[in-house]
């Protein structure tokens, strides 16, 4: 299970699109470093303290996905982009099956 | 590689003792040229005149900070010097009952308190400080022309993030050099290394400090306001589970130094390195555009916050060697945020490095710096205005900077400029 890969697409503000695969267990914000896809700045390094690591999920993920904890949604009042039904911190975000071909769009700013 | 390192067995012509021996924790002169070459070399060594182990690599700081679990943060403000016990007995017959609750917590407390702080202290709210922080840059600048030199540290960057600490508190009509004197005491009892008369003679002002604390926190009790006392007094709801009256008292207490210790000091820190590259200067004056990724540098390059620090809870290895629980970590912000591993070229200041933002100067993890916006916004608009009132501005050169700090601390006492308006 732990070395299961998982697909999934990062859609950029400027509407680049790009595929990743990552491991069951990493988060979405790891991928994304490991990848270097820029937009998800994640100052805090993951820690759920910053909220720099702003996402938008598609809405079959956001629903098959683990709900967010309490913590993560006060932190998400406080995004500076535009907060959506399917606003997520991408350091808070598991790679497991329900990721599987997710689009993940970045928001225009993280600040 | 699993024997546990005694400091006093660190042999005589090893590196790591070389290093410990010419480390000077409060100089700051010649600072980063040393870190530079223990970056290479000597990625952790003791430092006996604090008994504290030093980290000088970014991946070995960001492991630590990140690692709460087996790094506590009790140690951050400790007294590097301890206070003498007639001062602390003063303190409490006086009612200074000033706890940790921020920087040297741990959770779960952290995670408790931080969750009612952040409700005010985050990017949105202090975004929308952002007219009211213009107008006081801009008044600062325009009582500075018509002068032919200036001290940027007197004129501007010494008070002007203690007026926007104000703006958060909704306080009104108080000297700030009253404010940034007893914070300079308070950090000196802290970070610095204060003779026992400094110390004993300090206990008033600090109970000055306090009692000032505490009185903000009663009046905003009696008339509530849209700012960061009345925020948290709300937010605690009277349930002193959530957060007891003394720990909101403390928060201000803490707010009312970290809200501006820093960004002075960085500010000036910045505005330093750019006008000693007078092309850097000129870049920013042509386009102005390049400001906010300029702050970055500055804060990646020089940044008043130098290291910080932390405790291990249990047995650890790192950089290589093995170090028993109660080992005292200072990880050196300031030797991270050039390491050559991520930043290339590290020790080059230039503004329009890609990565200038991957810098530490606001630390990593659960303790990441909340007002960390605010000191950007404050920095970005002192460059934004003085490159627009003052483009040919440059330094007194004849009349040099000196660099002076804490152990974590750094920033110019003075810093002349001429400013050919």
């Amino acid at each position: 299970m732990e070395s299961e890969k998982i697909k999934f697409t990062f859609l950029s503000a400027d509407g680049t699109r790009q595929q990743v695969v990552g491991a069951a267990g990493e988060t979405v914000m790891e991928v994304a470093y490991a990848n270097g896809i820029e937009g998800i700045t994640a100052e805090c390094g993951g820690s759920m303290s910053c909220g720099t690591c702003h996402v938008y999920l598609d809405e079959t993920t956001f629903a098959q996905a683990e709900a967010p904890s309490e913590n993560e949604v006060d932190m998400l009042d406080i995004v500076s982009s535009e907060r959506r039904p399917t606003s997520r911190l991408s350091c808070q975000i598991k790679l497991s099956a329900a990721l599987s071909g997710a689009e993940v769009t970045i928001p225009e700013t993280q600040f | 590689m699993a024997t546990q390192l005694d400091p006093a067995a660190i042999p005589v012509g090893c590196p790591m003792h070389a290093a410990g021996e010419r480390f000077q924790p409060f100089e700051h002169d010649g600072m980063f040229e040393q870190l530079a070459e223990y970056r290479k070399d000597v990625p952790i060594f003791y430092a006996p005149q604090i008994d504290y182990w030093v980290v000088s690599r970014r991946e070995d700081v960001i492991s630590v900070l990140r690692d709460h679990e087996r790094f506590s943060a009790s140690v951050a403000t400790q007294a590097v010097v301890p206070w003498p016990p007639e001062l602390l007995q003063f303190l409490a017959d006086n009612g200074f009952t000033n706890e940790s609750v921020q920087v040297a917590c741990d959770p779960p407390r952290h995670s408790r308190v931080r969750s009612h702080v952040q409700g005010f202290l985050n990017p949105k709210k202090l975004q929308s400080f952002e007219a009211e922080v213009r107008q006081l840059v801009q008044s600062y600048v325009e009582a500075m022309k018509g002068k032919d030199t200036v001290d940027l540290v007197d004129a501007l960057t010494y008070e002007l993030p203690a007026m926007t600490a104000f703006l958060l508190l909704g306080v009104k009509d108080i000297d700030p050099r009253r404010i940034k004197a007893w914070t300079e005491l308070r950090v000196k009892l802290m970070h610095g290394f204060p003779t026992r008369e400094e110390q004993m003679s300090a206990g008033d002002d600090l109970l000055d400090f306090w009692r000032f604390s505490c009185d903000l926190v009663e009046q905003r009790k009696q008339n509530p306001g849209d700012d960061y006392p009345s925020w948290l007094l709300a937010s605690r709801g009277g349930d002193d589970e959530k957060l007891t009256e003394n720990e909101l008292k403390s928060l201000v207490f803490a707010l009312l130094l970290a809200a501006h210790e820093t960004t002075s000091n960085a500010s000036a820190n910045i505005i330093l390195e750019l006008l000693r590259r007078p092309d850097d200067w000129a870049a920013l004056v042509a386009d102005p555009s390049l400001i906010p990724n300029a702050v970055e540098e500055g804060f990646r390059f020089c940044s008043s916050v130098v290291s910080w620090r932390r405790v291990a809870k249990e047995d650890f290895e790192l950089g290589g060697v093995s170090l028993p629980a109660g080992t005292k970590l200072l990880l050196s912000l300031a030797s991270a945020s050039r390491d050559e591993s991520v930043h290339e070229n590290g020790d080059v200041f230039d503004i329009r490095r890609k990565n200038a933002r991957s810098h530490l100067a606001f630390g990593n993890g659960i303790h990441f710096c909340m007002g960390a916006p605010i000191a950007r916004m404050q920095v970005r608009m002192m460059l934004e205005e003085l490159t627009k009132a003052f483009p040919d501005m440059s330094l007194v050169n004849d009349d040099p900077v000196e660099i002076v700090g804490v152990l974590t601390f750094r920033g110019p006492s003075r810093l002349p400029v001429r400013l050919y308006a």
